[in-house]
């Protein structure tokens, strides 16, 4: 029994390494596979440093007390919620019309006489008296000048306008659960305190949170094509007819190509990985470098046991290459690869419980940012559970395809 | 002039015959094209109506006016009233993306303007997430003050819009894809119409022709570009009945498409002379597609992300072809340049890209 257990483990190395061979002489198929993931990896680089930057033009018309305050607050919080730039009203305009600027902010020459009218409370101060707030007060008014093209981003920058301009009046409307000692709530108009605590020990920041995911697209990618095109291959120049009728069970030819294709992942993401590291663009925490070893085993297996049943059903390279690229784009944006997944609408978010990448691009986010491996356990037996089944499905196809 | 007519149209037959042999490539093409409308809606979906958690532990009109309120300003947060245990079983399922928790008095609290505080549970899942999040309470709060009359409150904003009709951001982004499809259908199809010359090694055969060599592949370019343009159509025909967008100005949108199925013909035409591969083009173009996307103002007017990206911008296409489809759909000037001057820079393009095209495949046949 094992010799012939040693003779199958041998026959099955010996096809997987043929077809690594095969594969590593085929610059173009390595191109067709790299490409798209290196392409989305650089598109989210370059979208990450345009997060919550729109450029603003602030006008100061006035120079009193109060307008040198809200002037002080907005260039305070330049560089985080927006990029500023301070100029006179002409200009200004100018900036906005030939959209070097998304909004121009005047603070008019009548601000501080306008903030004088409306008295801010004291501390220890009881309201009784609403009448001059109900009959209007005149607050002072801040004229805004907006290029609202769409809504997302009209939406940001009036956001943005807003936090600020509450700032004036209220500094303490959020409070970091950390800073209970702060309390300036006395002189708070909104008369609320949003104290805000987190759940993680630790807020990765955006630009590792979306280009990490790009490995999972990466192995994704080199596995479903890899494995895809040697498939097709057979088919196509008639090798596979030779396969099945080598002196060889089916199920060690099935299982050596399916192992070629996890090997040709392997063959990619271990250097990779390796510049990673080394680069210090990934730094897991301690102990989980087997937790991540396993999420990219077992994606590789995911990836084989589907590019072989697109290698097996389709016909020609090319269309084969098409199907890859297309299927591995719609499973990375699913499983939450380009998109923080609970944004989502409900019944997306749903349907993303069903798409195996989202329980890689999580176990990988919870093995190299989290101390606590959280909910890992759960993504891991989704994702060897879809390994099986790809396996199983993927080598019935394949054997079929051969004997056809 | 015959020869060379019938060379163009025998070459152009040609490639429709290789088309409708291939049918299973055209509709993996068309699906490349829908997939980029399907991907930026599915990005649009993503930047606004957080899922967020209201436990509502008081009951009264201002509490629900201050979730309202939270609902209401500026798309951030998508309310769902839970109880305490439901919210924090979504929140560790991640169905939610934070806990509002409103306290017992909270209405009385607010009628007779004394201090509260409200606990705010987020899940940090990434910074951009628990920024958004976090940035969106003090213009709730603030709406919510002003709505009631607070005293207190001294500064408002005035706000002026320089557009009368602001457009949704899914209506906004397949727009910019419109382009983007275009560049993958007509960039995949003239390239492997081409590099299957070099594949099938059929390119030596054309230098027999009574004509220019290059004319019985211009016509299989014609071809392409003629199919592309149908593919194209389809797509904004999709645009236009599935997203209800109604073009404001139909002839600049289908002058603007044709434009762009002429210039990425052409590249790739020039792609297929490089390359000389079938296999890896669609992944080329489709990850040429991806780059060219970010950095064409398909998100927002270009020139917000900057002046250095901006100037990068002007050397693709498809920044001239947004501004132009973007003007030819909502109204929308989204590029500092006119839209004159858009299309004269899309002509330009297109002889350029023509130019190019011809130049590379003509060294290519004497090689």
């Amino acid at each position: 029994v094992i010799t012939r257990a040693a003779r199958a483990l041998r026959h099955t190395w010996t096809l997987a390494a043929h077809d690594v061979g095969l594969w590593r002489r085929a610059p173009w198929a390595i191109a067709a596979a790299l490409i798209p993931p290196v392409a989305l990896g650089l598109l989210l680089y370059i979208l990450t440093f345009n997060l919550g930057h729109q450029p603003i033009a602030l006008v100061q018309e006035a120079h009193g007390r109060y307008s040198d305050h809200i002037a002080g607050i907005f260039q305070a919080q330049a560089g985080d919620i927006y990029s500023l730039v301070t100029t006179d009203r002409a200009n200004a305009m100018r900036l906005l019309d030939s959209q070097q600027v998304a909004a121009v902010v005047v603070i008019p020459p009548n601000f501080d006489a306008g903030v004088a009218r409306c008295p801010a409370l004291q501390p220890g101060q009881i309201i009784r008296d609403y009448t001059y707030a109900r009959s209007g007060c005149p607050a002072a008014k801040l004229q805004v000048t907006l290029n609202n093209a769409n809504n997302n981003f009209a939406d940001e920058i009036r956001r943005a306008l807003s936090e600020t301009v509450s700032f004036f009046d209220a500094p303490d409307v959020v409070t970091p659960i950390s800073e209970t000692q702060l309390d300036m709530s006395d002189l708070n108009p909104y008369r609320v305190n949003v104290m805000t605590a987190l759940t993680r020990a630790n807020t990765v920041d955006y630009i590792h949170y979306a280009v990490i995911p790009c490995l999972v697209l990466l192995i994704l990618s080199v596995g479903v094509t890899g494995t895809a095109l040697l498939c097709a291959r057979d088919i196509e120049r008639g090798t596979a007819r030779h396969l099945a009728l080598a002196p060889v069970s089916p199920v060690v030819l099935v299982a050596g190509r399916l192992l070629g294709g996890v090997l040709v992942s392997v063959v990619v993401i271990v250097p990779t990985l390796a510049i990673a590291a080394g680069s210090g663009l990934i730094a897991p925490p301690t102990g989980h470098w087997a937790a991540l070893g396993l999420v990219f085993l077992a994606t590789a297996v995911c990836a084989a046991g589907l590019g072989a049943v697109l290698g097996a059903i389709m016909r020609g390279s090319r269309a084969v290459s098409m199907a890859a690229v297309i299927v591995c784009t719609y499973l990375f944006f699913l499983g939450g690869g380009f998109t923080t997944i609970q944004f989502l609408p409900t019944w997306l978010h749903r349907m993303t419980a069903f798409v195996p990448t989202s329980y890689a691009i999580d176990g990988l986010r919870q093995s190299l940012f989290y101390p606590r491996l959280y909910g890992f356990t759960a993504d891991m037996r989704v994702l060897l559970g879809t390994a099986a089944v790809a396996v199983v499905v993927g080598g019935l196809v394949v054997r079929k395809a051969w004997t056809r | 002039m015959t020869p060379t007519l019938t060379a163009l149209g025998g070459g152009f037959r040609a490639e429709i015959q290789q088309l409708r042999r291939s049918r299973l490539l055209i509709v993996l093409t068309a699906v490349e094209a829908v997939t980029f409308l399907v991907l930026v809606s599915i990005f649009g979906l993503t930047g606004t109506h957080v899922p967020t958690a209201v436990v509502d532990r008081d009951g009264g009109s201002l509490a629900r006016q201050w979730a309202q309120e939270m609902s209401a300003t500026y798309h951030t947060y998508g309310v769902r009233y839970m109880d305490a245990r439901s919210a924090q079983q979504a929140l560790g399922r991640g169905d939610v993306a934070a806990i509002l928790y409103i306290p017992p008095g909270f209405s009385q609290h607010m009628a007779h303007h004394s201090m509260i505080r409200i606990h705010f549970l987020v899940d940090n899942v990434n910074a951009d997430l628990t920024t958004e999040v976090e940035l969106g309470i003090p213009p709730a709060a603030r709406a919510f003050g002003v709505a009631n009359h607070f005293p207190g409150i001294r500064v408002v904003s005035a706000e002026k819009d320089l557009v009368r009709h602001e457009v949704g951001f899914i209506p906004y982004l397949v727009v910019s894809a419109l382009a983007l499809a275009a560049f993958v259908v007509a960039g995949t199809l003239a390239a492997s119409a081409v590099a299957r010359e070099f594949e099938n090694r059929t390119l030596a055969y054309l230098k027999l022709s009574p004509t220019h060599p290059l004319v019985p592949l211009a016509g299989r370019l014609l071809a392409t570009a003629t199919v592309s343009a149908i593919a194209v159509a389809v797509a904004a025909v999709l645009v236009v009945a599935g997203y209800g967008v109604a073009p404001a100005s139909p002839a600049a949108l289908a002058a603007g498409l044709l434009l762009c199925v002429v210039i990425f013909s052409c590249i790739g035409a020039g792609l297929g002379t490089l390359v000389r591969r079938t296999l890896p083009l669609s992944a080329l173009i489709f990850g040429l597609a991806l780059a060219l996307y970010l950095d064409s103002g398909s998100l927002e007017p270009a020139r917000f992300y900057g002046n250095r990206l901006w100037v990068i911008a002007h050397t693709s296409p498809v920044y001239y072809a947004v501004g132009i489809l973007q003007y030819a759909v909502h109204d929308l000037r989204v590029t500092p340049e006119t839209v004159p001057v858009n299309f004269a820079a899309l002509i330009g393009w297109a002889l350029l890209a023509a130019g190019a095209a011809w130049l590379g495949l003509r060294r290519a046949v004497v090689a």
